[in-house]
């Protein structure tokens, strides 16, 4: 078993080696001038410096910091706002269109008038990341908690459940599948529209980071930000979401009868 | 009352079963209502919240002088090419690394970590390559639609049991056959929901492209209006994105990928 992961470990990250060896090899081969695209040497000497000097985990602070707490405030507003919308079957098929038109606005578009209302700085971010988060969980909640058969409920009913163990028991379990897999797609918007509105709306941050090296053609910057950025969303993607998805669809999915 | 409410509900369900397009119509009756008493009220400042009446006289007057209908088409045309592009280099990638292992252990990696960079990440060292315009916006969409299209395309094709490829195989289908008569099929429901997928990132992609690097387009009318501080143009942007997105998306990607599900999808028993 382990040397099974051990080998797949390394099957997935020989192509990466490969690309390293032709980064490596063919930029100071072609002689391409850094202003366009830069050795490797200086990207790990940029990453290296950013270490040393503190300012690259000062980026990369702030940006996980900002995701965080747009995220948990979103889960705690959004996941009971769901689950109380997706209990009555009126007000659910009411409301779906207009949650649905704001989680297709989320994130991004949400740029201009976060700056307006809140000024550039934290508050801004954390709005678009909120917002992001919120519109695309809430709707799953709700379609989650919609979907759930009547007759499960029913059954829960008849067999003595109060409205606690109801919420606990069938409700919250039967929606939790949705409720992940909207957790991940709002993450996913929500790290896009950080780098966004890290661009725009501040001073610190990845995507500051990346912004301000364009301004002065620092190519070794930006590739090693594009790195950074690429790292943290796959470790945060593979590591932390796919796998409670995969838990929650696999212990709480509904088994349809055949 | 109650009675007379029940009436009225009842006709309202019976009517959006006959015409589910009302049913999503409907519930924003209420929620514009409610934005126009809160903001005829004066609880926020108007200069913060304007009025639905403003927003609505504002999108006449952009459409008199057209700009508006000029930007929307700037930012539907750059939609368009991007995912034209994004599908005709996207399915074929797909469909080799879903066949070929070797192609599979070889670009799957590479394919997911550079889905995780993310199409915004690029826009510094695009711009730097080519300048403001055209090409960086294109680039970006491409970018962002081809990787949801790839990675499901192959999903699509891998789930394809191999004994339909040996049914076709043994029934004397050539390769170029296996490949429209099975693979393709087969992995089309896979596609499309990619293809949905990526357009949703790919729109966002855009508008934030439009927002940070914009002469023309949607996101430019709204980062605009943002520098002269007027909320009535940002409000605007953000209900026809919302409003041309819930068209695109729900009336017309999720009735093909229901329609393809239905029709191609694979039954597993």
């Amino acid at each position: 078993m382990t040397r099974h992961w051990l080998s797949s470990a390394l099957w997935f990250c020989a192509p990466f080696a490969v690309l390293i060896v032709l980064w490596a090899v063919l930029i100071p081969y072609f002689n391409v001038n850094p202003r366009l695209f830069p050795h490797i040497t200086s990207v790990v000497q940029a990453g290296i410096e950013g270490i040393q000097d503190g300012s690259l985990i000062q980026h990369i602070g702030a940006s996980l910091l900002r995701v965080l707490v747009g995220t948990v405030l979103a889960l705690l507003v959004a996941i009971p706002l769901g689950v109380a919308m997706g209990v009555s079957p009126v007000v659910s098929s009411f409301l779906t269109p207009p949650f649905r038109f704001f989680s297709v606005l989320a994130g991004i578009a949400w740029i201009p008038i976060a700056t307006l209302w809140f000024g550039y700085g934290f508050g801004a971010i954390t709005f678009v990341i909120f917002n992001a988060v919120f519109f695309i969980v809430t709707y799953n909640t709700l379609l989650g908690v919609s979907t759930i058969p009547l007759h499960v409920r029913n059954a829960a009913a008849s067999l003595g459940a109060g409205p606690w163990a109801m919420l606990t028991e069938v409700l919250l379990p039967g929606a939790l599948p949705n409720i992940v897999t909207g957790v991940r797609t709002g993450l996913g918007f929500a790290w896009r529209g950080l780098i966004a509105a890290e661009m725009i709306a501040t001073n610190v941050g990845l995507g500051y980071m990346l912004f301000v090296a364009r301004d002065f053609y620092k190519t070794e910057v930006i590739v090693l930000g594009m790195i950074v950025i690429g790292v943290l969303w796959l470790l945060l993607d593979r590591l932390l979401l796919a796998p409670i998805e995969r838990a929650t669809i696999e212990r709480w999915g509904m088994v349809q009868p055949a | 009352m109650k009675s007379f409410l029940l009436k009225i509900w009842g006709h309202y369900v019976r009517l959006t079963a006959r015409w589910p397009s009302i049913g999503s119509i409907v519930p924003f009756i209420p929620l514009i209502a409610a934005w126009w008493i809160v903001t005829a009220l004066q609880i926020f400042p108007s200069v913060f919240l304007p009025g639905p009446v403003e927003v609505a006289r504002s999108f006449g007057n952009l459409v008199y002088t057209g700009v508006l209908p000029e930007y929307l088409q700037d930012s539907m045309v750059r939609l368009a090419v991007g995912t034209f592009w994004g599908i005709a280099l996207g399915i074929p990638l797909g469909i080799l690394v879903g066949l070929s292992p070797r192609a599979h252990t070889a670009l799957w990696p590479p394919l997911l970590f550079f889905q995780a960079i993310g199409d915004i990440a690029w826009l510094p060292i695009l711009v730097i390559w080519f300048g403001y315009g055209l090409t960086t916006m294109t680039v970006i969409i491409v970018y962002t639609v081809i990787f949801p299209v790839v990675l499901n395309t192959v999903l699509g094709v891998r789930s394809i049991p191999i004994n339909m490829h040996r049914a076709a195989l043994s029934l004397g289908a050539s390769r170029a056959r296996l490949l429209w008569e099975v693979v393709l099929p087969g992995a089309l429901p896979n596609i499309i929901t990619g293809l949905r997928n990526g357009l949703g990132y790919g729109w966002r992609a855009l508008i934030a492209t439009e927002i940070i690097v914009g002469t023309s387009g949607i996101g430019f009318l709204m980062f605009d209006a943002r520098r002269a501080g007027s909320v009535v143009e940002i409000l605007l942007g953000m209900i026809i994105l919302g409003i041309l997105w819930y068209i695109v998306d729900g009336w017309i990607l999720a009735p093909i990928e229901r329609a393809t599900g239905q029709r191609w999808g694979l039954v597993t028993r």
